[in-house]
């Protein structure tokens, strides 16, 4: 028997039965190709950590307000146990703007004893505070307390990736790496502390707030280096539950390789 | 065909079509939602839906290139290439909502414009591993929207058909681009053999089948008949050419479609003036050589639509000798009637 000479027209309802099994062998092995795309995509992914960014539910911290040179809240947990909280801005800023006003009818507000409401980002033992809102800061009547002097630890070397502390501790995930580091730099030139991540072989993390050799903040002149394995030397100082680090900027060390804290 | 222009001409067809992409879709989606709730708890919803959305769009459009060339290597696949534009337009808002997400997340609440940072927040052009990927990207879903915006015959009959098919080959850009955006991208943090090798695997499937294609086409292309006295370019017996359907020679730069009908031989140009679809591969249907693609129809003595539409393609006068087809090389005007020799 002659082949029948099937022709498919769209706007004709009939459809041969030879094109009829080739439609169904094709939209077979598309959706088999999703699902398997899907299987594939899905599960390996590199499994996100378990820091939190309480974006929804505001705390309120109160604290002694500190400059080291970023601003943070010292937070007595018990008695004589504190934990140093790092304020963050909203968005892709930091602190700064919104401690602003307090500070111009206040004057100096280091070592003085402040409420702020804001959402809380934690990781790994670090606690920071997004601030969205100048009014959400309050001055308590209370002492000026001293400023407790960081701890110097001496001069180290360390390898580790530079990330911004908002995204690496909780807004995001993954806030590190290649992905991020547009987000990184966009957040660490509008005013976020950079941070060192740095993990070792058992996977035990340091973290250290970078500034310049004096101790100032560092901004816009890293951003080149955010989100690479490098290498950082400098002299390095502890705070209740910080490492700061000076570092001389030009001296950073890209590294050609995988980065430690993935 | 249509008169004027609507958003979709809905038919049978194209409703069943796009049903199967919905259902691909949203299976995609579940999938890997529940995969990912499952696997990597800790995720955020910005995170999931935007490596959601990009891996879909990747793998809709290793679907959407294998259509076409596969089409051409065997006819009974075209109804999946007559309403490809919809599963188009559909790849397009997945990658749509990946790139918007994608902008949101780590672009915006900055201190500079969020398509500005897109370019400028990671300034190494110059590398390849730490290459802005997200540029690339944002190039290619540019594309994907003007693709996406003029996917509608009145953008093609406007743009001329020659513009927007010019216009619609940027898919092959488009396609680069992503492929450099996911490797230089996701693939250099998110790094697994299997989603790696799925995408190695899809460009080895889509070049093959695409270098299948054109050695096919390059076969037609390479006719070189002998000519007679009269200038008169000998093609073929007139037994190579089944009832109803055309054989396609390469006269000079054009190509011919010389069509078998009710005892009859025509020749026409072979360029669907629609999208230019390849006519010869088409059928005679209610004597009209009816355009594989899209069923766009033409009188095969006359080269025109019937009435009231208004294509028109050249024509080509035949000679018959002992069986044997002869063909002018030199073509007709647009719609010229030629008297069908019979055979």
């Amino acid at each position: 028997m002659e082949k029948k000479d099937e022709f498919y027209i769209g706007y004709v309802d009939a459809v041969g039965k030879e094109t009829k099994s080739s439609i169904k062998r094709f939209v077979l092995i598309a959706l088999a190709t999703l699902l398997i795309g899907a299987i594939l995509f899905g599960f390996f992914q590199k499994e996100a950590n378990n820091s939190v960014f309480d974006f929804d539910t505001p705390t309120k911290i109160s604290g002694t307000y500190y400059e080291a040179p970023y601003p943070m809240l010292r937070v007595e947990l018990a008695k004589n146990t504190f934990k140093d909280v790092l304020l963050l801005g909203f968005g892709k800023f930091g602190a700064n703007a919104y401690l602003d006003k307090i500070k111009k009818s206040e004057g100096n507000i280091n070592g003085k004893h402040l409420t702020i409401e804001g959402n809380l980002i934690y990781y790994n033992g670090k606690t920071l505070l997004q601030i969205d809102d100048s009014q959400k800061i309050s001055l308590d009547n209370s002492k000026k307390k001293n400023f407790v002097l960081p701890e110097s630890m001496g001069n180290h070397e360390v390898v580790g990736e530079i990330v911004d502390p908002k995204c690496y501790f909780g807004v995001m995930k993954p806030g590190y790496g290649k992905i991020h580091r547009s987000c990184a730099a966009l957040c660490i030139s509008g005013g976020i502390p950079p941070v060192l991540a740095v993990s070792d072989n058992n996977s035990i993390s340091e973290y250290f707030l970078l500034t310049d050799l004096k101790g100032n903040p560092i901004h816009k002149d890293i951003v080149p280096y955010i989100g690479l394995p490098s290498k950082l030397k400098g002299k390095v100082e502890k705070l209740e539950d910080w490492y700061t680090m000076r570092i001389d900027v030009s001296k950073i060390e890209k590294l050609d390789k995988e980065s430690s804290i993935y | 065909m249509g008169l004027d222009y609507k958003m979709v001409l809905w038919n049978k067809h194209k409703k069943t079509y796009d049903k199967i992409i919905a259902l691909g879709m949203v299976l995609y989606l579940v999938l890997f939602i529940a995969l990912t709730l499952a696997f990597n708890p800790e995720t955020i919803a910005e995170t999931m839906i935007i490596r959601a959305f990009g891996s879909l769009a990747v793998i809709m459009l290793h679907i959407i290139l294998v259509i076409g060339p596969l089409s051409r290597l065997n006819p009974q696949f075209l109804p999946i290439l007559y309403n490809r534009r919809h599963l188009g337009v559909s790849m397009f808002l997945a990658a749509l909502i990946h790139g918007v997400f994608a902008i949101i997340h780590f672009h915006t609440l900055g201190n500079v414009n969020p398509i500005y940072a897109v370019f400028t927040s990671n300034m190494d052009y110059g590398s390849l591993t730490n290459f802005p990927f997200q540029v690339l990207g944002f190039l290619a879903l540019l594309i994907l929207f003007f693709m996406a915006s003029t996917s509608h015959d009145f953008f093609l009959k406007n743009l001329s058909p020659n513009v927007w098919k010019g216009l619609h080959m940027l898919v092959y850009v488009a396609y680069a681009l992503i492929l450099l955006h996911v490797f230089l991208g996701a693939f250099q943090q998110e790094t697994s053999i299997f989603t790696i090798g799925i995408l190695v695997l899809g460009f080895i499937v889509i070049s093959s089948l695409h270098l299948v294609a054109a050695f096919k086409e390059s076969k037609v292309d390479g006719f070189r008949g002998e000519k007679d006295t009269g200038g008169w370019l000998k093609v073929c017996d007139v037994h190579e050419i089944p009832e109803d359907r055309a054989k396609i020679f390469s006269v000079g730069e054009k190509r011919v479609a010389i069509f078998k009908y009710d005892g009859k031989l025509s020749a026409i140009h072979n360029v669907c003036k629609h999208q230019g679809g390849p006519l010869g591969e088409g059928k005679i249907v209610d004597g009209c050589v009816t355009c594989p693609w899209h069923g766009y129809q033409y009188l095969p003595h006359n080269g025109q639509s019937p009435p009231p539409f208004t294509e028109k393609v050249a024509t080509y006068e035949l000679r018959l000798d002992n069986d044997i087809i002869y063909i002018n090389p030199i073509g007709l005007e647009e719609g010229t009637e030629v008297e069908p020799i019979l055979c």
